[in-house]
C-alpha cells in the first residue's frame, strides 16, 4: 500500500527513530493479500514467501497498514501447510502493526505529541476483528495533547473497500462508503484518521467524487504531524 | 444472465435504496441481539455450537435412531436425496387433497415446493404474514427470518390491496391484522399443513418448531395431515441439544428471549397423520468436505445477514438465491455450483458475519476458500484474471520491478486523475498520492459532544421467581397471585414449569391441547413456583415427559412489517399466570 502514499513511510520512520529504534525500509515487497483475497493462493504464496525471506534478518517488522499486518498474522499461516507452515506461523509473530507497536513501546511516554484540532476515527475491520487492536489505537491517539477525537456511532461497520470487492462490486462498495461518509460528516470533523490506508483511500476517493470535503490521514501521518522535537 | 452485481446495481440505483429501509432495522436487531445473548448463560453460544457439531459428527447414527423414535411416535419418516424427489414425495402424500396451509420453511423455498404444488393446481396458502406479503410480490423472501424486510409499509399496503385485502391505512397493526384475518379464514377449512422444522430430536422423535404468530400451531392442530420438511442436518441428539439451540436462536434472529411458541411435536392426534420429510440435496457431499462442512452447523437465524454491510446495501433479493447474505454467499454455490459462482465475491470480507454467528461458522474463511476454488476451477473462463495475477506475482517478486511499477502507477494516477469515468453509482476519483497541507481542516465544522458508547446493563433481579415475574410481564403475560377473572370463562391450564430468564411457561400435554389453546381467547395458567428454572437450557426435565411440549413466551405476535411488534395474531391474547 505504501505505493499510494510514500510519505507515510517517512512518517513511520520518523516516529520509530524518535522511539530510539534503528530502521531499515523494506521496499517493493508485498504480503500477498490482493491475490489471496481474490482466490489466487499460489500467486499469494510466491509473493509472500519472498517478503518473508527478505525480512528474516530483522528482529521486528513494523507494518504501516492494518490489513497488511492482518494478512501476515492471519492469512499467511493459512496458505502454508505442513511443518513449513508452523515455522512460518512462528515467524509471523515478529510482525507488528505500526500503531500497535508504537503503543506498546516502552519509550512512548518520553515523546511529546501535540496537535490542536479535531479528527474522526475510522476503525478498520482487520484491526478490529482480526488483530483486536482497537483499544490500543484509541489509547495511542489519546496521547496527543490538544487533539479531539470523534468516534463514529457505528464504528464496527465496514467502509466498503474490501480489496478485490471494490473492483468486482463497485456500486455496492460505494454505497457502503456513502453511509460511512454520512456519519463522518455528522461528527463535524473534516479529517479522518485510520490505521488502514486502504479504507482511507476508498473513502477519500468516494468523498471527492461526491464533492464532500474530507482529508484522510493514517495514524503514522497524524503522529508525524503531532510530534514535537 | 443477470448476476449479483447487475441485480444489486438496479436496487441501489432505485429511488428507494435498500439501505434506507434495512439499515435502521438491522442495526437495532444486531445491537439488541448482543444485549439479549449477554443475558444467557456465559457458554450459551458454545453449547449451541457443541449441539450442532455433535450432529455433524454422528449424522447417520442419529438418523437411524430417529427412524425408530418416529415409529414409536407414529410419525412417518421420509428421506429424499434431491429437491425433485422431495417435491414429488410431498405431492404424493397430499394426493387428491386441495387446500394446503404452508408456514415458513427455508427448505421449502430451497426445493421450490410452493411452485411445484401450484403447478399441480393445488391451493397453497402462505400463512406466515411476511411470506404472505412476499408471495404477492412474487420474488421470494429477502431474509431467512424476516421475509418482507425489504418492503416498507407503503409498498406492503399496495401489495395487499393488489391482492384484494382493501386495507384502510398502512400502520403495521392494520396491515398485520388484515393478513391475519385472511389467514384465519383459510384455516377454517384446510386439508394439509406444511411446516419447516428447527430441530428434530433423535432420542424422542419430537420435532422442534419455533414461531411467533401462531400459524404453525394452527397448521399443526387443524388439518388432518401435517408435513414437516427440513434438511437432513437438522436432526439433533436429544432435548437438551434442541434447547441449547433454541436458547440462542431467537436472541440471534430477532432479539427476543424466545419466540412466542416453541413447539415440541410428537404423536399426531386421532384421525391425523404426521410426516417428516428430510431433504439431502447435496448436503452429504458438503459434509465430506472439511473446508465447508461446518456450514451445516447453521441454524438459519439470519444474524449474519443483519450484520452484513453488503446485504444491507444491496438487500436479500440481489443474491437471486433462496439463501441470501453471508450464509447464502457460501451455501448457494455449494448447493448449486452452476448458478451462484459469483456470490462469494459479494463480500468485503469484513468478518462481522463470523463474529455474530451464534454457532461459530467461519463464514469469511469459507468465502475465501470458495474464491480460491473458483479461481482454480474456472481457469478457462477467467483467463484475463489469471493473467493479471500471474503478472502481479511476477512484478511483486522483484523489488526493482515493483518499485518501477509503483512509480508508473503514481504517474498514471496523477495524469488521469480527472479522466476516470464517473457514474452516479460510482463517482470515485483516482486516489491522491500527495499530502494536502491544508491545516484549516483540523478545525471542525461544528462543535459536538462525542457520542457516549457504553450502554447500561440492567440490574438482574435476585430470585428466580422475581426474575420470572419481570420477564414474563415484559413478554406480555399478566402475573397474578389470585384469580381475578372468573375461571369458568377462560381456559385453565396447569403449567409443567417456567423459565425465569425468558419469562416462558412450559406445558407437556396430550393432544388436542394445542387445538384447545388456539381456540381460546382468555387463558389462565397455574404455575407452581418451585418448578421455575433459570435458562431454556435448564428446562430439559420440564419437557421430558411424553406428549406434545410447548414453551410459551407471551402471546402471539409478529414483527414482519418494518420490525414493528404487533401483538394479537393467532391464538389466545389475554394470558394470566397465577403463581403459587
Amino acid at each position: 500500500m505504501a505505493i499510494l502514499r510514500p510519505e507515510d513511510i517517512s512518517s513511520s520512520r520518523r516516529i520509530l527513530e524518535a522511539l530510539g529504534e534503528s530502521v531499515d525500509e523494506i521496499k517493493g515487497y508485498c504480503c500477498g493479500q490482493p491475490a489471496y483475497n481474490s482466490g489466487y493462493r499460489k500467486e499469494a504464496q510466491s509473493v509472500s514467501r519472498k517478503m518473508l525471506r527478505v525480512t528474516r534478518p530483522y528482529e521486528t517488522v513494523v507494518v504501516p497498514s492494518g490489513s497488511c499486518t492482518s494478512m501476515v498474522r492471519t492469512g499467511i499461516p493459512k496458505i502454508f501447510a505442513g511443518p513449513r507452515g508452523l515455522s512460518i506461523t512462528e515467524r509471523t509473530k515478529a510482525f507488528f502493526d505500526f500503531g500497535e507497536f508504537v503503543h506498546s513501546h516502552p519509550r512512548l511516554r518520553e515523546l511529546n505529541f501535540e496537535l490542536t484540532g479535531t479528527i474522526a476515527y475510522h476503525d478498520s475491520c482487520h484491526g478490529r476483528r482480526e488483530l483486536g487492536i482497537t483499544s490500543k489505537l484509541i489509547d495511542l491517539l489519546e496521547h496527543i495533547n490538544g487533539l479531539k477525537l470523534r468516534r463514529l456511532p457505528h464504528e464496527e461497520e465496514c467502509c466498503g473497500f474490501g480489496g478485490a470487492f471494490t473492483v468486482k462490486q463497485p456500486e455496492v462498495s460505494v454505497e457502503i462508503a456513502r453511509t460511512k461518509l454520512g456519519e463522518i460528516t455528522e461528527t463535524g470533523a473534516q479529517i479522518l484518521v485510520s490505521e488502514d490506508l486502504s479504507c482511507l483511500t476508498h473513502l477519500q476517493a468516494t468523498a471527492e467524487g461526491d464533492g464532500r470535503k474530507l482529508e484522510t490521514w493514517t495514524i503514522a501521518e497524524l503522529l508525524d504531524r503531532a510530534l514535537n522535537e | 444472465m443477470s448476476n449479483f452485481r447487475t441485480r444489486a446495481k438496479l436496487k441501489i440505483g432505485h429511488q428507494s435504496k435498500p439501505a434506507a429501509t434495512l439499515k435502521p432495522i438491522v442495526r437495532n436487531v444486531v445491537r439488541d441481539s448482543r444485549l439479549m445473548l449477554a443475558e444467557r448463560p456465559a457458554n450459551a453460544k458454545l453449547r449451541a455450537q457443541e449441539a450442532r457439531k455433535y450432529t455433524l459428527n454422528h449424522l447417520e447414527e442419529l438418523h437411524s435412531q430417529l427412524r425408530e423414535s418416529c415409529k414409536k411416535n407414529e410419525i412417518t419418516y421420509h428421506r429424499t436425496t434431491s429437491s425433485e424427489e422431495a417435491c414429488a414425495l410431498i405431492s404424493e402424500i397430499i394426493g387428491q387433497r386441495q387446500r394446503i396451509a404452508k408456514s415458513k420453511s427455508m427448505v421449502a423455498e430451497e426445493i421450490g415446493l410452493t411452485n411445484y404444488l401450484r403447478k399441480q393446481n393445488k391451493e397453497v396458502f402462505e400463512t406466515d404474514i411476511g411470506e404472505y406479503i412476499v408471495d404477492i410480490e412474487g420474488q421470494g423472501p429477502s431474509h431467512v427470518t424476516a421475509p418482507a424486510i425489504h418492503l416498507d409499509r407503503h409498498r406492503i399496503q399496495n401489495l395487499l390491496n393488489q391482492a384484494g385485502l382493501n386495507v384502510p391505512d398502512n400502520s403495521p397493526l392494520t396491515l398485520s391484522h388484515a393478513v391475519r384475518n385472511t389467514v384465519s379464514d383459510f384455516f377454517q377449512n384446510v386439508d394439509v399443513g406444511i411446516t419447516g422444522a428447527n430441530a428434530v430430536i433423535a432420542s424422542s422423535g419430537r420435532i422442534m418448531i419455533v414461531e411467533n404468530e401462531g400459524n404453525v400451531a394452527l397448521g399443526l392442530s387443524n388439518p388432518p395431515i401435517h408435513i414437516a420438511v427440513t434438511g437432513i442436518e437438522k436432526v439433533v441428539q436429544n432435548e437438551q441439544a434442541a434447547l441449547d439451540i433454541a436458547q440462542v436462536l431467537a436472541p440471534s434472529a430477532t432479539a427476543q428471549p424466545l419466540t412466542a411458541y416453541t413447539h415440541f411435536v410428537d404423536t399426531p392426534s386421532k384421525n391425523q397423520e404426521r410426516h417428516l420429510v428430510f431433504v439431502d440435496a447435496g448436503r452429504t457431499d458438503i459434509l465430506k468436505d472439511d473446508r465447508y462442512r461446518e456450514i451445516l452447523l447453521c441454524i438459519r437465524c439470519g444474524a449474519c445477514m443483519n450484520a452484513c454491510p453488503v446485504y444491507t446495501a444491496a438487500n436479500g433479493l440481489s443474491y437471486g438465491s433462496p439463501y441470501m447474505g453471508p450464509i447464502g454467499a457460501v451455501l448457494s454455490p455449494l448447493l448449486w455450483p452452476e448458478s451462484f459462482s459469483d456470490l462469494p465475491d459479494a463480500s468485503s470480507l469484513c468478518g462481522r458475519c463470523s463474529e455474530v454467528c451464534p454457532v461459530g461458522i467461519p463464514l469469511h474463511d469459507m468465502l475465501l476458500n470458495l474464491r480460491a476454488d473458483s479461481a482454480a476451477k474456472q481457469a478457462g473462463k477467467k483467463l484475463t484474471e489469471k493473467i493479471v495475477w500471474l503478472s502481479w506475482s511476477f512484478i511483486f517478486s522483484k523489488p526493482r520491478l515493483s518499485q518501477g511499477f509503483a512509480w508508473l502507477t503514481k504517474k498514471i494516477l496523477r495524469l488521469f486523475k480527472n479522466l476516470r469515468k464517473q457514474t452516479p453509482l460510482d463517482p470515485r476519483r483516482m486516489p491522491r498520492t500527495k499530502r494536502s497541507r491544508d491545516a484549516e481542516m483540523l478545525i471542525p465544522l461544528f462543535e459536538k459532544e462525542s457520542i457516549p458508547s457504553k450502554k447500561q446493563t440492567s440490574n438482574q433481579p435476585s430470585s428466580l421467581l422475581e426474575q420470572f415475574r419481570v420477564q414474563a410481564t415484559e413478554v406480555g403475560f399478566k402475573i397474578e397471585n389470585e384469580a381475578t377473572t372468573h375461571l369458568e370463562k377462560c381456559l385453565v391450564l396447569k403449567a409443567t414449569g417456567a423459565i425465569a430468564a425468558t419469562g416462558s411457561v412450559v406445558f407437556v400435554e396430550k393432544d388436542p391441547f394445542l387445538k384447545k389453546l388456539m381456540e381460546a381467547s382468555d387463558v389462565t395458567i397455574m404455575l407452581d413456583k418451585e418448578t421455575i428454572v433459570e435458562f431454556p437450557s435448564d428446562a430439559e426435565n420440564l419437557i421430558r415427559a411424553n406428549g406434545n411440549a410447548l414453551i410459551m413466551t407471551g402471546a402471539s405476535r409478529t414483527a414482519d412489517i418494518e420490525k414493528k411488534i404487533v401483538r394479537g395474531i393467532h391464538g389466545p391474547q389475554n394470558i394470566s399466570v397465577i403463581v403459587k
